[in-house]
């Protein structure tokens, strides 16, 4: 037997009577990089939860072995000080914060009389960035002054400075631009041959299959596999993951594509903050009829300003005409798009998609109430068949109608999102990173209602920065890069490269 | 089956209201035993009497809490109400007074101040983007500058005979009775249809006996307390416009899309605009509502002490505001209950009432109310498990 690093095994968590997780084994060898993988609720967050100590030695039953020990943590304190770091999908900032100062959050180094040894933390900091190729970070600046990407950076500049023997990165490419991965990806590699173990969980196989040694699948909270990635491949992984065979991972159902119902014209959009920066830069396109029109470009390339100006909730400067189905049109508010048949799922789900406290069902029926009510009142009934029949439709898991969202996994609470969009029937329908951190199966079903919808002549507009995806579903593809429309071509015969060319806006050396 | 300290606990935490109750139940309790006394017959606290005294006591600070709930579920707060119930109180009293305007005349000229007033306050907080804080704070000076300025600094008496009714009057016993009985049948219809609706749809709803126990424990409250008020003179007219304004509110809490739009607004208000929802004119409607409501309570102290007098409310808004974090409501928005803050107002009325029973002395009774207000709601949190 090789030693391990860490030795997870038998690790039982119950939530109120219900088994969240059923004697799951993980194990990580120094050096070694495990991939983790299974759908959303399949227990890999609640396992990093008890492995962290988030929830403490106690909660739960199983053991932990740390370096052939028995580790009874019982805060995040402890197992920070052991060596065990993770790193969260959300990322843990305070944005006010200097770079310098979130990376020593909790440890500042301070000088006799407690003052905070500004000129050691800043030059430590300036070193771990140099370590992680980012020369060019102002340590000194706020970190809200750079990107998602190069916060989730940061983070792991945080993680190495705690001395961290072994990183757990959940989901840390799903808010980074292809450039970000790559230097993260690389980053990883360099670290593993440091010696440093790392847990890699995240939905994009491709990644985990580029720098997982061995992959750990855990599906509906009870461990399936453990193999080395040497044997496997990415469709063995989805296999292994939903229990089922994924044949097509893109349903594409033939639909007919009509006249042009919505049309951009020269649409510009100014930073808030920064009122000088302009974020969309003279974009114009045509929406038809049952078309879904993907729109693809690198993160900060003004695709989700975009789609806020024609939704009506930019609250910066805008400029630009909007037409629907041939005639002006103005939308000066979310309420005004909906009115006339727009509808937009936001990026941000937590913030942006649903009201937490509420129920399910009355998280659907939001944008519609009025239909429900009869001289004032709301008709319970109507609103639960109506809920029901949603439910039904869009494969929602949930216990009971009105259980609160908040309560269901990531890719349910998508789909109500999206029922909730799709219920006042828009003509045009904006999806801005309509899966993100969404699981295999719920991807599925998602995709397979644009199709549908695409079929009853709905006009789609996906924004995504998964390329497999554009390609997948698209029917025509925009590209955009630093606000601007870089390219804009039929799906046939496109590549992942010809877009990614085109977004850093070199067309011409592809063309050449 | 034992019922352990985690079954309760859960009970509790489903049932915020049977908790509420039963800490009434034991301040109750605890003063009728203090104010026992053998040559008076019986305890002083448990007495008809005082039980609709303790009533028209919390009418005012529950008519600001019915409205101020929505406030705070909405994520905001309103510090105005003290102010402005003393506004329109004096407003009132001189238009009664010093003008003898018809009841009719001085209550619509009231009532549209007030919710013009909340309006107004509401579009600074909603569309102009003050925090509701700030511009209630501003409010609350303004509001008592102009009383203080409308009555001269002196006390407007005295007020007229219609008005007074408002405050001092009683239902007669034939009418209280009549009401009881259609309340109780209302409810009871309402229980039916809701269980009804809920096995169409496969909701999980309790079992028969249970319903009917429910039902006939609200029977026998309505008729305990319908019954205890006639034996003194009858239920207060101040108390009849509560309970009114409870049935509304609830009503428009838990059936209306605008109290649905309220839950939502506190809740994730990005969410909710995005949905398509206008969420300024929610905020802006909800902040008129409360102005109704002190035109309400400013109404109804006037009439109480058949005068207009320039301190009036003063301090109200703080009632109002603890009654809602002690009846449930969250101060972080999106939860809470008009029946909760009712009890919550009923609660700091019976500790008021009970301890100028006792004669204790005003210091200790607001050091005593400001204590439970603390341990109340760290009851609440400890009770949901929201300990961090």
């Amino acid at each position: 037997m090789a030693d391990y690093l860490l030795e997870m095994r038998g690790i039982i968590k119950e939530f109120s009577g219900v088994r969240a997780i059923d004697g799951i084994d993980l194990t990580v060898r120094p050096g070694e990089c495990v991939g983790l993988c299974g759908e959303n609720g399949a227990g890999k967050s609640t396992l990093m939860k008890v492995l962290s100590a988030v929830y403490p030695h106690g909660t739960w039953e199983g053991t932990i072995l740390w370096d052939g020990r028995e580790l009874k943590a019982r805060s995040i304190r402890e197992t920070e000080e052991a060596g065990i770091v993770i790193i969260h999908q959300e990322l843990m900032m305070v944005p006010h914060l200097s770079v310098a100062e979130n990376i020593f959050l909790g440890s500042e180094p301070t000088t006799f009389g407690g003052f905070v040894d500004y000129d050691a933390m800043n030059a430590r900091a300036a070193e771990l960035m140099k370590q992680l190729k980012m020369p060019d970070v102002n340590v000194a600046l706020p970190v809200m002054a750079y990107s998602g990407g190069k916060q989730q950076l940061i983070e792991i500049a945080k993680a190495l400075n705690k001395n961290a023997r072994l990183l757990i990165l959940d989901e840390p490419t799903s808010a980074l631009t292809a450039a970000e991965t790559r230097t993260l990806l690389d980053l990883v590699k360099e670290f593993k041959a440091r010696g440093m173990a790392c847990v890699y969980i995240s939905h994009k196989l491709d990644e985990v299959a580029e720098i997982a040694d061995t992959v750990t699948v855990i599906r509906d909270g009870t461990h399936v596999a453990t193999l080395p990635m040497a044997d496997l491949d990415t469709d063995r992984i989805i296999t292994m993951m939903v229990g089922r065979e994924m044949k097509n991972l893109y349903p594409r159902t033939p639909h007919e594509i009509g006249e042009v119902v919505f049309e951009a014209r020269d649409v510009s959009v100014w930073d808030t903050t920064n009122t000088e920066r302009k974020l969309v830069d003279g974009v114009s396109f045509q929406l038809r009829r049952g078309e879904i029109l993907g729109i693809a470009g690198l993160v900060g390339a003004g695709r989700t300003e975009l789609a806020s100006h024609l939704f009506g909730c930019w609250r910066g400067e805008h400029v630009g005409e909007i037409r629907l189905e041939g005639r002006p049109i103005r939308v000066h508010s979310p309420l005004d798009a909906v009115r006339l048949g727009i509808c937009m799922v936001p990026e941000d789900r937590k913030r942006h998609g649903i009201v937490p406290l509420m129920g399910v069902g009355h998280n659907i029926t939001m944008s519609v109430l009025k239909r429900y009510t009869r001289s004032g009142l709301i008709d319970d009934e109507d609103e639960l068949a109506a809920i029901q029949a949603e439910i039904l439709r869009m494969k929602i898991k949930t216990a009971q109608p009105l259980l609160p969202i908040a309560s269901l996994s990531g890719g349910n609470q998508q789909k109500a999102v999206v029922a909730k969009m799709l219920m006042p029937e828009p003509k045009v329908l904006i999806l801005d990173e309509p899966t993100r951190g969404v699981d295999v199966g719920a991807k599925y079903e998602i995709y397979k209602l644009i199709f549908d919808l695409a079929e009853q002549g709905v006009a789609v507009l996906m924004i995504s920065s998964e390329l497999p995806e554009v390609l997948g579903i698209s029917d025509r593809v925009l590209v955009m890069g630093e606000g601007k429309l870089r390219g804009d071509f039929p799906n046939t015969g496109l590549s992942q490269e010809k877009i990614l060319a085109a977004a850093l806006g070199k067309q011409d050396k592809v063309a050449a | 089956m034992t019922l352990t300290k985690k079954d309760v606990r859960n009970f509790l935490a489903t049932n915020k209201i049977v908790a509420l109750l039963l800490v009434i139940a034991v301040i109750w309790a605890f003063f009728g035993y203090m104010t026992y006394d053998a040559d008076l017959g019986g305890s002083q606290f448990l007495t008809a009497r005082n039980f609709s005294n303790l009533l028209r006591q919390m009418a005012i600070t529950g008519m600001l809490a019915s409205a101020m709930v929505f406030v705070i579920v909405a994520g905001e707060i309103d510090l105005s109400v003290g102010s402005l119930l003393g506004m329109l109180g004096g407003i009132a009293a001189v238009l009664d007074v010093t003008y003898h305007w018809p009841l009719a005349g001085t209550v619509a000229v009231v009532i549209l101040l007030g919710i013009g007033i909340g309006l107004f306050v509401g579009w600074l907080t909603a569309y102009q983007g003050i925090p509701s804080f700030i511009v209630t704070l501003g409010g609350m000076l303004v509001f008592r500058g102009a009383v203080l300025g409308l009555t001269g600094g002196i006390t407007v008496a005295p007020a007229s005979e219609p008005l007074k009714v408002i405050g001092q009057g009683y239902l007669p016993h034939l009418g209280g009775n009549v009401l009881a009985v259609m309340l109780f049948l209302l409810l009871v219809v309402l229980a039916f249809r809701t269980r009804a609706g809920r096995i169409k749809h496969a909701l999980p709803v309790s079992s028969m006996p249970v319903e009917l126990a429910r039902l006939a424990a609200v029977g026998v409250v309505i008729l305990g307390f319908v019954m205890t008020l006639d034996s003194y003179q009858g239920v207060p007219v101040p108390v009849l416009i509560l309970l009114v304004i409870l049935g509304v509110f609830t009503i428009v809490g838990d059936k209306t899309v605008f109290g649905r739009r309220i839950y939502a607004v506190g809740s994730n208000m990005e969410a909710t605009r995005l949905s398509g929802v206008d969420v300024n004119l929610v905020k802006m409607a909800v902040f008129g509502l409360m102005g109704l409501m002190c035109a309400f309570a400013g109404l109804t102290t006037t009439a109480r002490l058949a005068a207009g007098t320039p301190s009036a409310g003063t301090g109200a808004e703080l009632d109002a505001i603890a009654s809602c974090f002690i009846g449930g409501t969250s101060m972080r928005g999106g939860v809470g209950t008009v029946i909760g803050a009712l009890v919550g107002a009923l609660i700091m009325a019976s500790l008021d009432n009970g301890m100028s029973m006792l004669g204790v002395e005003t210091f200790w009774q607001q050091i005593v109310k400001g204590v439970i207000l603390v341990l109340a709601v760290w009851m609440d949190i400890v009770s949901s498990g929201n300990t961090r």
